[in-house]
């Protein structure tokens, strides 16, 4: 079988940012609170090293699933992006658009104030809560048996809107240790899972990246309109359902995990589009390897940048992601 | 169907399609013949395009339709894509593809399930390109096109799908003259060369007449008229279509009519005249032996 | 098509795979199992020699009981006492710092129950480290906690004579406050913007009771908001406002009381400010705020301390 062309620039592109996704990883590792070195870190990789006790577990157990975590996590959040702007069309999509945010972080914060611990108690409940509001979303977005973009859009909106105050109302009536909790959870916090609930996430969202895979030029020919879409062979109800609940499933699962990071699904899209051009086929496996890189070196920042404690990951994503997007506007026309 | 003679292109029977209490389409009926120039001409809301978007398959409609002797149902939605493409008036062009890339994704009913191009996709795409005269814009932005440039593209990427049938939504409307002519005959010629039946709208009753070799005139989801455009484009009939009085007479330039407005100043004027001589308007000058 | 989610899902799998197990010393004979106030069992070792204290009240404890050449970590806010402040930091105690504390190898780690979050316990417990968890919520619980940490650091006696010493100045303020006429209206008022005292579920309310006061913020709610016409309409004999010894705001927020001279409390000039660290940590010195309390509410009736 020859290779395609097209096969040849996935590779092209691909492989450059495997190696800065590898590259971020083992920074991420050889970085802390605690003074180890990369030459550490490296040795603890291969198995050995001093105090192998202490050292193994701080690399493995501490650094590893947090770098991990965060690859998946800025994989799935640019990915999600990327896909709903393509399905509802529209440049300001982001993953937490259909009311996901608004639904996971009402079922989190119900969670904490149930006393459950963040795993499974929190996840579940989490991710009830934005399935929940997902089912709702759609269910208000039909247009007879299809789907209609713009009511998604709408519903989408004013579903966070209304989180937005119930999250509001329960923040106040909450005591101060939950309080804290909740807002840790807000912000997004990539420290508390360990190895196997990442490796759960991972097996969790590597499926939905294939399926998604799967759809990218799908997602090409629909940025044409659905009618044009159609003309040309596409199931087009099947393929917006089969894209909108892959894409919300595996958004929903990570947020679970570790709340709701911003910007990330916003900005990725764009400044991979803005270098790789619009063919989705590319920007796929560009979104999920340029996206974990992303994340983990934001994560790093986290760690390394203040001189005392860490800051939320969510903070950096977002002093790094609104200037980057301003910049992306105009440059491009969005 | 007589045996021997080759199924139509398009069958259609007792086509409807309305809203509620409204029917925009009522009850029509017709063939298209193969190779085909077959052009919808008609008033705003006579239901030209809805009957289009019905044929391409993008709205449902009650009724039955063949398309190559096979009920349409028949067809997988990607099969059908294979024989019919649609050519749309213009896309929304909120991301930056070249014109290859668009050109490319014609090539999608002929695609396994990545959607990866073949070599052979690439050659046929090349070959299209050359045909509808594009090759020097391959790889300019959509959005740096002309009009004319554009509506090519669209054509291109239709004709990489490798229909039987082209079907086109009032492809000239924003098109300068010259960019008018070109892409008519273009599609003439793709209808020589290549035996591929066109079936489009249009609103200027000119063109239709220059390229069409039988027009389907309606009025309010109705037909009034199936023929050739000497047949079609009568005085009487446009007017019943149209409401307006429209001077018709043999073109200067070949076997077809010319079709033009009359300004309100000149008919009431000649209105007399008009009426009187109807029929010696519509005969052909210099025979006067041919009447309708 | 081989692809790099192949290749990543590959090095995924294969790291799970090569995960060690739990590394940290195997379980000693000398092994206690324990269990601690939070109701859990917990296996601690016989002599602990390398302790963090997760919750600035547990350092104090463990400094109160002589037991600080234990300590090799604490939380940010352990300040008191001033030595505290050498000890390495692991985060605060709402956001404790995983790696910083696994570094220090600890043998024990003490939790404050309701204030560390659970899950970072779990982690800390998944990697091998005991964690034993008090709960010193009031002054019954801080007395218990003190003797808990006490057996845990080997130190029994000296938890035993300072529960004892505790014991006996609470009763003596007791005593001296069931001679007392009357009861004072005490509002105490916790938040600045808005306005938040404290309920019945609090430490400070039963430090009130304890020392001969009324708690104008009874009830169910802990922490609960008054307005200030809320404030008002209680008309109290005492208003007691703490601050972190930070001068300024709490002065402002005095002056401001001051100008309604309705009130009971501004007529008699009963308008205090009180250091809230001894007051917010039920610790060793919760007997120390509640005689200044007692001075506060009760002056005539012998002093405190």
């Amino acid at each position: 079988m020859t290779t395609s062309a097209i096969f040849r620039r996935i590779v092209w592109v691909s492989t450059p940012l495997l190696v800065l996704l590898a590259a971020f990883a083992f920074l991420g590792i050889s970085v802390g609170s605690s003074r180890l070195t990369p030459a550490d870190a490296f040795q603890a990789l291969l198995g050995r090293g001093p105090e192998p006790d202490m050292l193994t577990n701080i690399i493995w157990r501490i650094r590893l699933p947090r770098v991990i975590l965060g690859a998946l996590v800025g994989s799935t959040l640019s990915l999600g992006g990327l896909v709903f702007q393509a399905l509802l069309r529209n440049p300001l999509a982001e993953p937490y658009i259909l009311g996901i945010s608004g639904g996971s972080a009402v079922g989190a914060i119900i969670g904490i104030l149930l006393g459950f611990s963040r795993v499974p108690g929190v996840c579940l409940t989490a991710f009830s809560g934005s399935m929940a509001v997902l089912a709702l979303v759609v269910l208000m977005g039909r247009g007879g048996i299809r789907l209609k973009k713009d009511a998604l859009l709408l519903s989408g909106v004013m579903i966070n809107a209304f989180c937005s105050s119930v999250i509001t109302f329960l923040l106040s009536i909450s005591q101060d240790a939950r309080i804290h909790n909740i807002l840790f959870w807000l912000m997004g916090d990539l420290s508390l899972p360990d190895l196997a609930q990442a490796g759960l996430l991972a097996l969790i969202v590597l499926p939905c990246f294939l399926l998604i895979f799967r759809y990218a030029n799908v997602m090409n020919l629909l940025l044409m309109g659905k009618e044009a879409a159609r003309t040309m062979g596409v199931n087009t109800g099947a393929a917006s359902l089969v894209l909108l609940l892959a894409t919300s499933f595996m958004v929903s699962a990570t947020v679970s995990y570790c709340g709701l990071l911003g910007f990330v699904g916003l900005v990725m899209p764009h400044l991979l589009r803005l270098v790789l051009g619009p063919d989705h086929r590319v920007l796929v496996p560009a979104c999920i390897l340029g996206g974990g890189a992303y994340m983990i070196l934001c994560d790093i920042l986290a760690r390394v940048l203040p001189t005392q404690g860490e800051m939320p990951t969510g903070v950096i994503t977002a002093m790094i992601g609104a200037p980057l997007f301003i910049y992306l506007l105009k440059r491009s026309r969005i | 169907m007589t045996p021997g003679k080759k199924r139509p292109a398009l069958e259609v029977r007792h086509f409807s399609h309305g809203y509620r209490e409204t029917l925009v389409l009522k009850d029509l009926s017709f063939a298209v013949d193969r190779g085909d120039f077959f052009i919808l001409i008609g008033p705003n809301g006579s239901g030209k395009t809805t009957l289009m978007k019905a044929l391409a398959g993008i709205i449902p409609a009650a009724g039955s339709l063949k398309v190559l002797g096979r009920p349409v149902e028949s067809y997988s939605r990607k099969a059908l894509a294979r024989h019919i493409a649609w050519v749309p008036q213009q896309l929304p062009l909120d991301f930056p593809f070249s014109v290859r890339e668009m050109v490319l994704m014609g090539r999608a009913p002929h695609q396994g399930i990545l959607g990866f191009e073949t070599r052979e996709d690439m050659a046929v795409a090349e070959r299209i390109m050359a045909v509808t005269d594009i090759g020097s814009l391959a790889d300019r932005k959509l959005n740096c096109l002309s009009g004319g440039e554009l509506q090519r593209v669209f054509i291109a990427k239709a004709l990489c799908q490798e229909p039987d049938i082209l079907l086109l939504d009032e492809p000239t409307a924003f098109l300068d003259l010259a960019h008018q002519i070109q892409v008519m005959d273009l599609l003439e010629q793709l209808k020589q060369e290549r035996g591929i039946t066109i079936v489009m709208v249009s609103h200027d009753l000119n063109l239709a007449a220059m390229y069409g070799d039988r027009l389907l005139l309606m009025r309010d989801g109705g037909i009034l008229s199936l023929g050739s455009p000497n047949a079609v484009l009568t005085f009487s009939l446009l007017e019943a279509a149209y409401g307006c009085v429209l001077l018709t007479e043999k073109s200067p330039l070949g076997d077809f009519p010319r079709v033009t407005t009359v300004p309100g100043r000149i008919a009431k004027r000649a209105v007399n005249r008009l009426c009187r001589q109807a029929d010696g308007l519509d005969a052909v000058a210099g025979d006067p032996s041919r009447e309708e | 098509m081989p692809g790099p989610r192949v290749l990543i899902t590959a090095a995924l799998v294969s790291l799970m795979l090569m995960m060690p197990g739990p590394l940290i010393p195997c379980p000693d004979a000398e092994d206690r199992v324990l269990q601690d106030p939070a109701g859990r069992s917990v296996r601690v070792p016989a002599d602990p020699r390398r302790v963090v204290a997760l919750a600035p009240s547990v350092t104090e404890i463990v400094f109160a009981l002589k037991q600080a050449h234990r300590l090799v970590g604490a939380t940010r806010f352990s300040d008191y006492p001033a030595e505290a402040e050498q000890i390495p930091k692991v985060g605060s105690y709402v956001r404790l710092d995983l790696e910083k504390i696994t570094a220090l190898a600890p043998d024990l780690c003490i939790a404050v129950k309701d204030g560390n979050p659970v899950d970072v316990v779990m982690r800390l417990e998944a990697l091998n480290i005991p964690v034993y968890a008090v709960d010193p919520r009031s002054l019954d619980t801080v007395m218990t906690a003190i003797r808990a940490v006490g057996e845990l650091l080997n130190a029994p006696e000296a938890a035993a004579s300072m529960v004892g010493e505790m014991q006996r100045r609470i009763s003596r303020v007791r005593r001296l406050a069931a001679t007392a006429e009357t009861r004072p209206g005490v509002f105490f008022q916790i938040g600045v913007n808005p306005i938040v005292s404290a309920g019945t579920p609090t430490f400070i309310h039963e430090l009130i009771i304890a020392a001969g006061g009324r708690n104008l913020a009874a009830g169910d709610i802990p922490y609960p908001r008054f307005s200030r016409e809320e404030v008002l309409m209680t008309a109290p004999d005492i208003l007691i406002i703490t601050s972190m010894a930070r001068g300024g705001l709490f002065e402002k927020v005095k002056r401001e009381w001051m100008a309604w001279s309705d009130m009971p409390a501004v007529r008699n000039r009963r308008v205090h400010i009180l250091d809230s660290d001894v007051l917010d940590r039920p610790g060793p010195r919760m007997v120390d705020g509640l005689e200044q309390l007692f001075g506060i509410i009760h002056p005539g009736l012998g002093n405190g301390e």
